[in-house]
């Protein structure tokens, strides 16, 4: 156990490491963008006035505000601070909202849409892939290039074929958005008949892409632990087929698992595109939004939720794996 | 036994859910007036104060629902409608005397006063809000309860922008405000961050609910203005709903299927949905414009880069770019045929407008008289590429011309500008970056040639849009912010006239004033307009509501229920 608490806190360390440098980028890189955000704001505000005093009293009023006119090594530290008092800042884009608010709201929608979403393309395309890879023959001739198919397409295609089909052209699903514009977000039947409505063809086209991964990569294992010495051995000795294809899965899903823990953790990144072909209004088209208006903080707030989620999906992934196989844990704290 | 408790407990919590479940909450289709194409983001706040880019109830040109300002502008006869403002008129030269309306009343009940008038402007002389009339402003005051002085500086007056502005601001009730202030310590960084949900106003709507997806504002039912300014009738629609499209698509086929009832969206060939598809759809004119023209979104050139700094490189671009066809393809045959001048010949302004002095001085989509500019006047040669070379070396591009990303319609209008610019030998690309960096590069001079609107209609015009396009004093340097006069044009004459014009009341003298500042424009050429566009954009679709104005039946100018629009509020009838 001593063994292991070194491992814990010498990957501890890499990863809080990891953390700052993630912080760090944060910051300087959506201020590498070209552009004044604070003159965007004043010109909106101002727009069709004349030139005068009062335009320059306004722009130094917000760029005070937002502390833009100190030197960038304080804004960061002052950033920094922030971030572990719990406050992302607030945006410009949509001032004077607090860009926690607007990313509270929104990550309820990307983990309500994604993770569901995750964990059935997972469940469905392991089971898929396995069965591919025992009965063969025709089931594997169909799963298999259907699955390769649909994993080749590149993501917002589906994503847009899926909305012009079953959207624009058939009308099943409405085009976008979280839920119609005429309701009420309340308890009501409609109103949650309504989300689901919506939901159906994001979470689809997510389940789709996910299955079509998953089974190509459980198929593929699947073949490799059929033709090992235990699986000949095990059938030498008779033991049953049902018997011997719980190994197989077993042994075989080990890797899946890893994949499994990666897609969760960068899960709000990966709903960047989901959510702007499909109109969601998740974390992701905050994301894109930021970046279009040169919203710093929101696009600080978005990258470092997206940040903490891959560290904190990592750092247990290496846990699990530390106390579970012990191969990993000695060479990794050798190396260290 | 343990089953059927199980079973009781799953029946119950079913029956409680649906207990639950069953409240209303969708807003009736036919006490709803639905309207888009003003709100493109999330309201994230209802205080006038903010001046956010994004705050549903911040424009006091537009918004007059919750608040209410002193006047409203008609763009089609140049004219104030009455709102909280009774009359007003100049007593001298300095002072201007507004009555206020002694029937109006805030939604609490408490009576609009003057003393909330002075209020509301003089927080601008407090704080740094943007409300430009303190340049010009000496003082507000109150004379009685219903009557305000706005006196001007003597040595800076401009009565121009000063009756502009009381049609601009809007009134806020001081009981109410002034505790705003106080508890957040006159402090205007926190006075702009509160939120002011259920604001209290004057105005005959109130906020009823706000999501990022939808904004719903209610009828006061005791609304003054029922009673002084419509004879005692109310507005039919007891909600107004703005839904949030995230874009123009997803809003012309709301629009279409009759989600939405009256639109200020850019809505391509609106004619086919009556002429091809039969639907109750209206704009204001029933053939080509369709729309009332009112602003001109111009392109502007760097006048200080070599070679644009030539009048004559900028006038022979102005001749080669094919006006129909962007009006055509671009504008949907929205836009009249584009004139060169800085007055708008249609609606209040055009009685300066003197369309002598265009067709003789102004220029038109000719390529030929382009060439011969170019050739004649500037002695340029054609290179190998089919550009033209100044006598200097120097080649006639690439310049780019710049607008932001996604407004279609400009995009395609510059497209059109850049094709017909090398048609004649004049080498133009266009670039669309995202809009923070189409701003930036607009204002700090960052550009060769870029497009912008100078102004919108307003009770200053034509003298604002001189004054945006000309004139240079305070306007900074290249590399520095500027909100005006983008392409950094300096001409002392046109800064000498453009002082000169607010002062003169004498309209003959005035004409004479403008005419002069045309021709400068016209010979110096520093931007010309492309197109002509409407102030809002007005389409009516009357599967719910029926009542709409339009040009056979013009009692209110074709503002989608907004500024002087409002009035059609009152005039809707829910459709049999």
């Amino acid at each position: 156990m001593k063994e292991f608490t070194r491992y814990f806190f010498q990957k501890f360390f890499w990863y809080l490491l990891a953390f700052f440098l993630a912080l760090f980028l944060n910051f300087f890189l959506p201020r590498l963008i070209p552009g004044d955000p604070i003159s965007v704001i004043v010109s909106k505000m101002m727009s069709g006035t004349v030139a005068s005093e009062t335009q320059e009293r306004v722009y130094q009023s917000f760029v005070e505000e937002f502390g833009l006119d100190k030197p960038l090594p304080i804004q960061f530290f002052k950033y920094i601070g922030n971030v572990f008092r719990g406050d992302l800042g607030t945006s410009f884009s949509l001032y004077p909202l607090s860009v926690n608010e607007v990313l509270g709201n929104a990550i309820v929608w990307t983990i309500s849409l994604q993770f569901p979403a995750i964990i059935v393309g997972w469940i469905l395309g392991n089971l898929l892939g396995a069965a591919a890879a025992y009965r063969k023959g025709f089931f594997d001739k169909t799963i298999f290039p259907v699955a390769l198919f649909v994993n080749s397409i590149p993501y917002y295609a589906l994503a847009i074929i899926l909305l012009y089909v079953f959207g624009v052209y058939l009308g099943w699903f409405p085009i976008g958005g979280g839920y119609s514009r005429t309701l009420l977000p309340s308890w009501s039947w409609a109103f949650v008949i309504d989300v689901l409505h919506h939901y159906f063809l994001p979470f689809i086209s997510i389940v789709l892409v996910t299955i079509g991964g998953q089974a190509i990569g459980m198929r593929e294992m699947s073949i490799y632990e059929l033709n090992t010495d235990y699986v000949t051995y095990s059938k030498m000795l008779g033991i049953k087929d049902k018997k011997i294809q719980s190994y197989v899965f077993k042994n075989a899903v080990l890797p899946q698992i890893t994949g499994l823990a990666i897609s969760l953790g960068t899960m709000i990144g990966g709903a960047l595109i989901t959510e702007i072909v499909f109109g969601y209004p998740g974390v992701g088209t905050w994301l894109f939004n930021g970046i279009r208006q040169l919203d710093y903080p929101m696009i600080q707030g978005s990258t470092l939720i997206i940040a903490m989620m891959v560290l904190i999906a990592n750092f247990i992934l290496d846990m699990v794996y530390g106390l579970i196989d012990p191969r990993i844990k000695a060479a990794q704290t050798e190396e260290g | 036994m343990k089953k059927v408790f199980v079973v009781f407990l799953l029946l119950a919590s079913l029956v409680m859910g649906s207990a639950l479940f069953a409240q209303v909450t969708q807003i009736p289709r036919e006490e709803a007036v639905y309207v888009a194409g003003f709100q493109w983001g999330p309201p994230t706040t209802d205080n006038p104060l903010a001046g956010g880019p994004m705050t549903f109830v911040s424009d006091p040109r537009q918004h007059i629902w919750i608040y209410e300002t002193l006047f409203t502008w008609d763009a089609l006869n140049g004219k104030y409608v009455p709102i909280l403002g009774e009359s007003y008129r100049w007593l001298d030269d300095l002072r201007l005397e507004v009555k206020v309306n002694p029937k109006a009343y805030f939604h609490d009940g408490e009576p609009v006063t003057a003393d909330d008038v002075v209020y509301s402007y003089k927080l601008g002389q407090k704080y740094p809000l943007g409300l430009q009339i303190w340049e010009w402003l000496k003082d507000v005051y109150k004379v009685d309860n219903h009557t305000v002085i706005f006196e001007m500086k003597p040595d800076n007056p401009n009565r121009l922008m000063v009756e502009d502005a009381i049609g601009a601001t809007f009134i806020l009730p001081e009981h109410i405000w002034s505790k705003v202030e106080a508890e957040n310590n006159y402090d205007l960084t926190k006075i702009r961050q509160f939120r002011n949900e259920n604001p209290v106003g004057s105005g005959p709507y109130k906020v009823f609910y706000e999501s990022p997806e939808t904004i719903i504002l209610e009828r006061v039912d005791n609304y003054w203005g029922n009673e002084a300014l419509h004879g005692g009738k109310k507005p039919a629609a007891k909600y107004i709903v703005h839904p949030i499209f995230k874009s123009n698509d997803e809003g012309s086929l709301a629009f279409e299927n009759g989600e939405v009832d009256v639109s200020q969206q850019f809505t391509p060939r609106i004619w086919e949905m009556w002429e091809k598809k039969g639907l109750p759809v209206g704009t204001w004119y029933d053939e080509i414009p369709y729309y009332v023209p009112s602003s001109m979104p111009s392109l502007w050139f760097n006048v200080n880069k070599y070679p644009l700094s030539l009048p004559e490189v900028r006038k022979a671009i102005a001749y080669s770019v094919n006006y129909s066809r962007i009006s055509e393809l671009a504008m949907s045959n929205y836009s009249p045929k584009v004139q060169a001048s800085l007055i708008l010949p249609y609606g209040g302004e055009a009685k300066y407008f003197d369309e002598n002095l265009v067709k003789q001085y102004g220029w038109e989509y000719n390529p030929k008289e382009a060439v011969r500019i170019l050739e004649e006047d500037l002695g340029a040669t054609k290179g190998r590429d089919g550009i033209y070379v100044l006598p200097d070396g120097t080649r006639l591009g690439p310049f780019t011309v710049e607008c932001p990303y996604g407004w279609t319609d400009w995009n395609a209008s510059l497209q059109i500008v850049a094709q017909s610019a090398r048609a004649v030998g004049i080498d133009i690309q266009t670039s669309f970056p995202d809009a923070p960096i189409a701003y930036d590069n607009r204002q700090t001079g960052n550009f060769d040639m870029t497009m912008w609107t100078p102004s919108q209609p307003s009770p200053a015009q034509p003298w604002l849009r001189f004054q945006i396009a000309l004139y240079s004093k305070g306007v900074p340097e290249v590399g520095q912010i500027a909100y005006s006069n983008f392409g950094r044009y300096r001409n002392e004459w046109a800064d000498q006239l453009i002082d000169m014009n607010p002062k003169v009341t004498n309209e003959k003298e005035l004409k004479n004033l403008y005419t002069e500042l045309d021709q400068i424009y016209r010979e110096d050429i520093p931007m010309f307009p492309l197109m002509y566009r409407p102030q809002t954009f007005y389409e009516y679709n009357e599967t719910y509501w029926t009542g709409w104005a339009n040009a056979k039946n013009p009692y209110a100018p074709p503002m989608p229920l907004v500024g002087a629009g409002m009035e059609m509020l009152w005039h809707l009838e829910p459709a049999k």
